[in-house]
């Protein structure tokens, strides 16, 4: 008898104690749902609203990433008017005063880091950019820490009761993160001067952290697809200055990056661009080691 | 299976949006079934969408009011179009209508090939999400959509080919912003073809039944199953649609 109340007492205990009272990380993309894991242990549950296959720019509506959104604690965005097409949506169908923008529980990591191709006039003749700049800043994995940094200090706003177990996380998390930096700038050194071709403007934080040489885009404007003579521009730059790899994220057409792969003789590499991109990419450590070794792999 | 999607606060209001396009998308569509025009929704939004991007090409600030009126402007000349082409040779209407919106679908893109942000607003107005709907969005639509099915069945027969055009594009215009252009299809021809060996009240009463019940299951589905909810609803449809013609046939047959 007295066994089985200790048994009931314990599960009440187990019912009521806060590890069941997670903090509900609402993640726009995979790369943000692993930080926020990373940083959180077993203090957070997270969720991303996009699959590594999806093209964040765009989702379908469902009925669950509404209730997810009701009943998180904290959002996690890149921001930087990536999700404009889908979050500003979400956020007013959801209606949860925590999470919406200036409130503790909405985090945009775009807004913590040093941004690229901010424009300075805003034309419209010059495709489909942002006026926040470049948002894919998490192909960086020194914008990743700041943005960890960052993170790490919101979650012991969000949750004060946890808050010195996420400052030991985090601390933690900047020293095996820097190490790791370190190891991959060492082992990416012979990519410095790598000519690259994208399909879209998603790696240039990638080319600024690895000295990746930009040798064109195939979407001469972002988010238009290439007119011919865009293309054939590209193929005679390319002859005059070979390059040697075009990248794509897995959710794009391979259509075109295999054509200026086999009309320029360039090696087409699909790089996992987020967590669970590629099978090998089961974290932010293994996205960025599988990032370098596709990269490398590409003969010269 | 995901139980907590299952909240009517979520749910409502595409619940609502879909009632008010069945409204008056079902007779819509039976009169486009008996004039064997069906893909004429797709041209109509297809013009409607160049009409923005158009406007935004002339440098008109692409915001609220003004996408709309150039939206609907463009659909009616479009619609006026059709009512012209479908009097002169009405025998290959239903090619005009396909050539329309394939022209109207590149004209898009030429346009756009200099104005990007156009593509925005086309998209906006193509590939509405039923779920992103709000209750204040659909103040104006229910609006609309009442004043429609005044005319429709204030003024019946009198509306001849010109209201039956001019009706069709506001109709259009509008619901393709709120459900996207598969769900319009798919309201408009979809309980219209379950129907379509009855007439008057017993069809239309039917039509409306099939499309609550198509949209409410969809709906519900999309929630249980967490998927994307205008594809789930079309798929809703049709399956409704399909069961009651084939219950139909059956009852015909056994009679």
């Amino acid at each position: 008898m007295k066994k089985l109340t200790s048994l009931l007492a314990g599960l009440l205990f187990l019912a009521a104690s806060p590890t069941h009272a997670d903090l509900k990380v609402f993640a726009c993309e995979p790369e943000w749902a692993a930080l926020a894991r990373e940083l959180g242990g077993d203090k957070v549950s997270a969720f991303s609203a996009t699959t590594p296959r999806q093209d964040p720019h765009h989702i379908e509506a469902r009925p669950s990433l509404i209730a997810r959104l009701r009943q998180a604690d904290l959002s996690v965005c890149t921001g930087a008017d990536l999700e404009i097409g889908w979050m500003p949506a979400l956020l007013r169908q959801a209606g949860n005063s925590k999470v919406q923008p200036g409130q503790a529980g909405y985090f945009e990591a775009a807004s913590v880091v040093e941004r690229l191709e901010i424009p300075t006039v805003l034309d419209r003749s010059l495709g489909d950019i942002h006026a926040g700049g470049n948002p894919h800043i998490h192909t960086d994995p020194r914008r990743i820490a700041v943005v960890a940094d960052k993170l790490g200090e919101r979650l012991a706003i969000v949750d004060p009761a946890n808050a010195g177990y996420y400052d030991e996380r985090r601390q933690a998390f900047a020293q095996r993160w820097r190490r790791a930096i370190e190891e991959w700038s060492k082992r990416a050194a012979p990519l410095k001067g790598l000519r690259a071709v994208a399909h879209h403007r998603d790696w240039i934080y990638l080319y600024d952290w690895l000295g990746i040489e930009d040798a064109g885009t195939l979407e001469a404007k972002p988010g238009i697809p290439p007119s011919a003579a865009h293309l054939a521009a590209l193929k005679a730059a390319l002859t005059r200055e070979p390059a040697r790899v075009v990248i794509r994220t897995p959710y794009q057409d391979p259509r075109p990056s295999e054509w200026i792969a086999r009309e320029a003789a360039l090696r087409a590499v699909v790089l996992p661009y987020t967590v669970g991109g590629t099978p090998g990419a089961k974290d932010l450590y293994t996205l960025f080691d599988e990032t370098i070794r596709l990269l490398l792999e590409a003969p010269a | 299976m995901s139980v907590a999607a299952l909240d009517v606060s979520i749910l409502g209001p595409a619940f609502v949006a879909g009632l008010l396009v069945v409204a008056t998308h079902v007779p819509l569509g039976r009169e486009v079934l008996a004039r064997g025009i069906v893909f004429i929704d797709l041209a109509i939004a297809q013009i409607a969408g160049l009409g923005v991007i158009a406007a935004d090409a002339l440098g008109w600030e692409p915001q609220g009011f003004a996408v709309q009126i150039a939206a609907v402007t463009a659909a009616l000349l479009g619609a006026l179009a059709l009512t012209f082409t479908e009097k002169r040779w009405p025998e290959i209407q239903e090619a005009l209508i396909g050539v329309s919106f394939v022209l109207a679908a590149t004209a898009g893109i030429l346009l756009l090939a200099n104005n990007p942000h156009g593509g925005e607003h086309l998209k906006d107005l193509l590939v509405g999400q039923i779920l992103w709907v709000s209750y204040n969005q659909l103040v104006p639509i229910a609006l609309l959509t009442a004043a429609i099915l005044a005319l429709w069945f204030g003024a019946g027969a009198k509306l001849g080919r010109i209201g039956f055009y001019a009706t069709f594009a506001f109709a259009v215009t509008a619901s393709v912003q709120l459900v996207g252009i598969y769900l319009v299809f798919a309201s408009l021809i979809v309980p219209a073809l379950a129907i379509r060996r009855l007439s008057g009240w017993p069809a239309l009463w039917r039509g409306y039944a099939l499309g609550a019940l198509g949209y409410a299951l969809g709906i519900v589905a999309s929630a249980l199953y967490d998927l994307p909810t205008g594809a789930v609803v079309v798929c809703a449809l049709a399956l409704t649609a399909g069961l009651a013609a084939v219950g139909v046939s059956v009852k015909r047959r056994a009679a």
